[in-house]
């Protein structure tokens, strides 16, 4: 019979999938089930009760306490409601356990597919060092570093050798988690010491390695999806240079300094990773570009990436319903030639509960009313609505706003427009920020790099985004006052409370108050 | 109806009055003439107007600048006790010490004058305190950092002063609200 970890690929037959994350990727994986007719199990914690994902969904099971350790982490009880609803698959969304080797082969083991890469795959590309090994051997650059994980007593000796700036990063690492820059030899063992204890808490893994910084590089990746028949079709490069302390914060497709030539060697150099693993279902090779165009692998991830919509918005295709396809054993059978080629440009930014005039502190709370924008060529990937708190437990992303349009200057006005038309009232948003970010010259210009907006940020001090002019603020004079006199229980209202009636009730209160004629 | 609203530090006099089938606004002496139209409970469309709308005639048309158009939104926002203006997509923060006060006043965090009192802006636990007690902090300088939504946060000091009190160490867990240290 199967060996453990091998991947099952004779399930023609899924009828049901369960979902093993929240928010909107939960809800982003049950839109494409339902499109395949294939029915959805939501899991939830406790203060994910009335979450979108969960309404969304067909069936809905408690998985533990708000705390992710204990629920969206714990392995046993996600099995136990798969088997109790009778799911035959499992999608795990990206964060969470979707990169978890633990997590894909206790699915596998209960009998059930896993709609992601083998526990194999997973382990090894989730290795840093391992995954530079693995470039390394399918012929792809990757930048200057060590190979395995460091102990304390050879770190100084091998950082002189590769040299200042230098990058100290977690074996286990993601998301800047458990990451320092090193610029003075003199802060190298503060800087080990604090990404071991990051990596230690964020990933149970506190090994680290080193690598060389680059200058201004620039992070393009390569998304491929990869079937069970031996194909690998890698897609138009992501421009996700645009970082927030290591955090993606806009992505766009295609990058502006990408050129055909340069398409072709980083798209080959990933199909060519990717085959070198064996790997299937969908995963991005990570790369770092330097000023002079030549580009080194990164690291990969794998499993569907938070920012896959403008992938989608540029080729035409739906990469989860492509990765439920190629769990059930299909065959790729799309035109290599037609993913390479972008069809427009497509622009997204993540949307956030941060206050972005306060160091981009989270903003938790109860979101008061929310109206996303719409129109030609916009997409919103939303698992927020009104009436929902932001919880505190997770990570605080409201929504992916994508913008979609025939060339890039159309996309970034269309996205500009977008932004106008985004409400989110009741909480602090990085709205504001997105829409000075879209204004910059250097922006519309293309001239960034990963640590292009750390820099600017740094630069401008604190200086709020949100500059309302003399106008707007007389105006929310106005408004403010008519609100108050006009709603006698507006605090109510306002506090997420359900006010009666609308606006008859409101015009009845009004004439009550005798501020308006009957 | 007389009403005290604070925008950005500076207060102002907002008194409106009925007029005609809208309302008279005076802002600081200033009369905007306002149609103002309930979309829900939180949101209003408003026409706002120089001249009242009678004035408006054949002989003397609108003139740009007249009859514009704006989208207001006016919610609680989480937390502060203050009003979350939008004005179309822009948001202001709204204090009104009117007749009716909503929800309580800010208490002096970040006032320009007064004991500057950091507290956690959500529950946490304390990854790092970067000062110590006497130390000289300069605006915008980092003091503690809390790990909460599996990020690190540096709470930071809003102006200069003196640290005078610690109240937390490393490691510690705290609630949403707790004061972690004072700046004098």
């Amino acid at each position: 019979m199967r060996k453990r970890g091998a991947p099952k690929y004779n399930h023609h037959d899924l009828k049901k999938v369960l979902i093993a994350n929240r928010g909107e990727i939960a809800v982003r994986v049950a839109r494409a089930c339902r499109e395949l007719g294939l029915s959805t199990v939501a899991v939830y914690s406790e203060c994910d009760r009335t979450a979108l994902h969960v309404r969304y969904a067909d069936e809905a099971y408690p998985i533990g306490p708000s705390a992710p350790r204990e629920s969206y982490l714990r392995i046993d009880r996600l099995i136990d409601a798969a088997e109790k609803s009778g799911a035959d698959a499992v999608h795990p969304g990206y964060g969470f356990l979707a990169e978890n080797e633990a997590f894909a082969a206790a699915v596998g083991d209960a009998g059930l597919t896993f709609i992601g890469p083998s526990p194999a795959a997973i382990k090894t590309m989730g290795s840093k060092t391992a995954a530079r090994a693995a470039a390394i051997r399918a012929g792809a650059p990757v930048v200057p570093g060590t190979e395995q994980p460091l102990a304390d007593a050879d770190i100084a000796g091998i950082a002189a050798s590769i040299g200042y700036p230098l990058l100290v990063k977690a074996v286990a690492g993601g998301g800047g988690k458990g990451m320092r820059t090193v610029t003075d030899p003199s802060d190298l063992v503060d800087a080990v010491r604090a990404a071991r204890s990051e990596a230690g808490a964020a990933f149970g893994d506190a090994s680290v390695y080193l690598e060389r910084r680059l200058t201004r590089p620039r992070h393009i990746e390569v998304q491929l999806l990869a079937d069970a028949h031996g194909t690998v079709v890698p897609f138009v490069e992501r421009e996700c240079s645009i970082q927030r302390r290591h955090q993606k914060v806009v992505e766009e497709s295609p990058s502006l300094v990408v050129s055909p030539a340069l398409r072709a060697a980083m798209t080959s150099a990933a199909a060519s990773i990717a085959s070198a693993v064996g790997y299937t279902n969908a995963g991005t090779i990570e790369f770092l570009v330097d000023e002079d165009g030549r580009f080194y692998f990164l690291e990969m991830n794998t499993r569907l990436q938070v920012e896959h919509p403008i992938t989608e918005l540029v080729t035409g295709l739906d990469l989860v319903r492509w990765q439920i396809r190629i769990a059930r054993g299909e065959k790729l059978d799309i035109d290599p030639a037609r993913m390479l080629t972008p069809h427009g440009h497509a622009i997204e930014c993540r949307i956030y509960a941060e206050d972005p005039d306060n160091n981009f502190l989270p903003s938790p709370g109860r979101i008061l009313q929310l109206r996303a924008p719409a129109g030609p060529g916009i997409r919103d990937d939303s698992g927020a609505a009104a009436g929902l708190d932001v919880p505190i437990f997770y990570d605080p992303m409201i929504s992916k706003l994508a913008a979609w349009a025939e060339d890039r200057p159309l996309a970034i006005a269309r996205m500009r427009r977008a932004l106008d038309e985004y409400l989110v009232a009741g909480i602090k948003t990085t709205l504001p920020f997105f829409r000075w970010l879209l204004a910059q010259r250097d922006f519309h210009d293309g001239r960034f790099h990963t640590t292009y907006l750390d820099e600017v940020l740094k630069a401008r001090n604190g200086v709020p985004f949100t500059e309302a002019s003399a106008e707007v603020e007389e105006i929310a004079a106005i408004g403010a006052a008519l609100q108050v006199m006009l709603s006698p229980s507006a605090s109510a209202s306002a506090a997420g409370c359900a006010a009666p009636g609308g606006p008859q009730a409101w015009r009845a209160r009004a004439r009550a108050e005798g501020l308006r004629g009957a | 109806m007389q009403y005290e609203v604070e925008i950005g530090g500076r207060p102002r006099r907002v008194v409106v009055t009925r007029s005609g089938g809208g309302f008279a606004v005076s802002v600081d002496g200033r009369t905007h003439f306002v149609d103002a139209a309930r979309i829900d409970a939180q949101t209003m469309s408003l026409v706002v107007d120089s001249v009242p709308p009678a004035e408006h005639s054949a002989a003397r048309p609108a003139s740009p600048g007249d009859r514009r158009g704006y989208e207001v939104n006016v919610a609680l926002l989480t937390g502060a006790g203050e009003l979350q203006v939008h004005v179309g997509p822009v948001p202001v923060v709204v204090s009104m010490n009117g007749r009716r006060r909503w929800g309580q006043k800010h208490d002096g965090h970040g006032a320009a004058s007064g004991p500057q009192k950091v507290v956690a802006p959500m529950p946490g636990k304390i990854v790092r305190v970067l000062v110590a007690a006497g130390d000289q902090v300069s605006p915008r300088q980092p003091v503690v950092v809390v790990e909460a939504m599996k990020m690190e946060n540096e709470l930071r000091a809003s102006r200069e002063g003196t640290i005078a009190e610690i109240h937390v160490r490393q490691g510690m867990s705290v609630e949403a609200g707790a004061l972690l240290l004072v700046i004098q």
